[in-house]
């Protein structure tokens, strides 16, 4: 403390805007009059000022070896840039295209859970008639072609093997109660057939709408993997057709068919121009 | 004023070499490297706090220069330019450098040596003003190259390091006590 009115404590936070030349006309004659009476104060800002000047007189340093050597090899073998990709052509698609697109895999995603509870739902309550029983029931009216009933308990429906998913063959399935389902064509392999049939159609039709506003690289892709999936629904339907009663082949058939489905979700949902 | 010293240091007579090595002219890049090589480097090293790294960004300011060159409109001195490019190659470097860098200077904010009453760092020794510039904390350090040694001012060295140019004020008078400190000792 000094005879002036500032605090020494009060001059350190003046101190930054002293150095810098901003504090006002009335702050500066508080900070001089403190400074002439106050020797600590007036140190420190006399050793400030000093390394202020030094730092500016500062002489440049100079490198311990030549860099230029190593410059000119980077500036010399500059990067070579890849081929430049072309410009892709901007293709606007209307927003609500792609809304349609996605209404359009949802509702078929409904269709197929409401058809394939349904028809799983019939297959179980027909399994628990037939397990009590021990009869041969004749088909629910469902409004299917039905086959007689000699056709049905000894050959199953073309295709039939394309169960639904989630209903791969229980032990149960494989014993009795399995001869019986078979003899319902309106629930069982024929109408999860015809549901995926139906779905697989509706997506491809929004795929082959969608062609036009994805990569043709992914287009490209797209298609192949659909002929490999092609391949195996037709390998495992041409196996089932000898051998019917195979669950195996019956799953692989369902998770080919399944596959097919999702690939074809997954094009129609993709951002265009990819 | 502290700016005014770049002026003086600023060779003439660059605008031929730069015209030429915008061009593609190696020989011409090379009379200005030499030029301003020691220059740069004392920037870089000063800023970095290390010789070895030093070394190692005014060969990344040069190679920047090289490919920024054609975009040079003659605004500004070159050397303005030259430096201006120096300080933000320097800067995005620290900026890519590993988490412990970043810790670093994340912990210069809360230094208690910042206290003017307060004793010197026990790691500081006496040292000329080079080296005790080379011993503070990155912030304070880089704050203190640009304004006291380099001539930037406070709107231009927040703009340059991201932060407030009140930030850019508390660094440089935290900078100048802890170098009094160690000049001290």
């Amino acid at each position: 403390m000094t005879n002036s009115n500032m605090t020494c404590e009060a001059f350190d936070a003046a101190l930054p805007d002293y150095l810098e030349g901003t504090l006002d006309e009335s702050m500066r004659a508080s900070v001089e009059a403190h400074l002439r009476e106050c020797v600590r104060c007036a140190g420190l800002v006399r050793d400030l000022e000093n390394i202020q000047k030094e730092a500016a007189a500062l002489p440049d340093l100079v490198p311990s070896r030549d860099l230029w050597e190593g410059i000119e090899a980077r500036i010399v073998a500059p990067v070579i840039p890849l081929a430049a990709r072309p410009e892709r052509e901007k293709r606007y698609v209307p927003a609500w295209m792609g809304i349609a697109a996605a209404a359009l895999v949802v509702s078929t995603a409904g269709i197929t859970y409401t058809l394939t509870s349904r028809s799983l739902a019939g297959r179980q309550a027909q399994s628990i008639a037939l397990g009590t029983t021990g009869q041969t029931q004749q088909p629910l009216d469902t409004g299917a072609p039905q086959q007689s009933p000699d056709a049905a308990t000894t050959e199953p429906v073309n295709g039939g093997s394309e169960n639904l998913p989630g209903v791969r063959g229980s032990s149960a399935q494989r014993g009795g109660v399995q001869a019986n389902l078979v003899s319902q064509p309106q629930n069982g392999p024929a109408s999860s057939d015809a549901v995926y049939g139906k779905e697989i159609e509706m997506l491809q039709r929004i795929v082959s709408q969608r062609k036009t506003q994805l990569d043709s690289s992914t287009v490209a892709i797209i298609e192949k993997n659909l002929k490999i999936i092609d391949a195996a629904i037709a390998q495992s339907r041409a196996a089932l057709a000898n051998d019917p009663a195979s669950m195996l082949l019956s799953g692989q058939l369902t998770r080919a068919l399944d596959k097919k489905v999702e690939l074809l979700r997954t094009a129609a949902l993709l951002p265009s121009n990819t | 004023m502290l700016g005014a010293s770049n002026a003086v240091r600023v060779p003439m007579g660059d605008s031929a070499d730069v015209a030429l090595a915008a061009g593609g002219d190696r020989q011409a890049f090379e009379r200005l490297y030499r030029t301003h090589a020691n220059r740069v480097y004392s920037l870089c090293t000063r800023m970095s706090g290390s010789r070895v790294k030093g070394e190692e960004l005014t060969q990344d300011v040069f190679v920047r220069t090289w490919e920024k060159l054609p975009q040079f409109r003659g605004e500004s001195a070159f050397s303005t330019w030259l430096h201006r490019l120096a300080v933000n190659v320097v800067l995005n470097t620290r900026k890519t450098e590993g988490k412990q860098a970043s810790r670093t200077d994340e912990s210069d904010v809360g230094d208690e040596r910042w206290d003017v009453a307060g004793h010197a760092p026990m790691h500081i020794e006496r040292m000329d003003l080079s080296e005790a510039i080379s011993k503070l904390p990155a912030g304070a350090r880089r704050v203190f190259v640009l304004h006291d040694v380099e001539g930037f001012k406070h709107e231009e060295i927040a703009e340059l390091c991201g932060i407030t140019s009140g930030g850019s004020k508390a660094q440089l008078h935290r900078a100048r006590l802890l170098l009094r400190e160690a000049l001290e000792r």
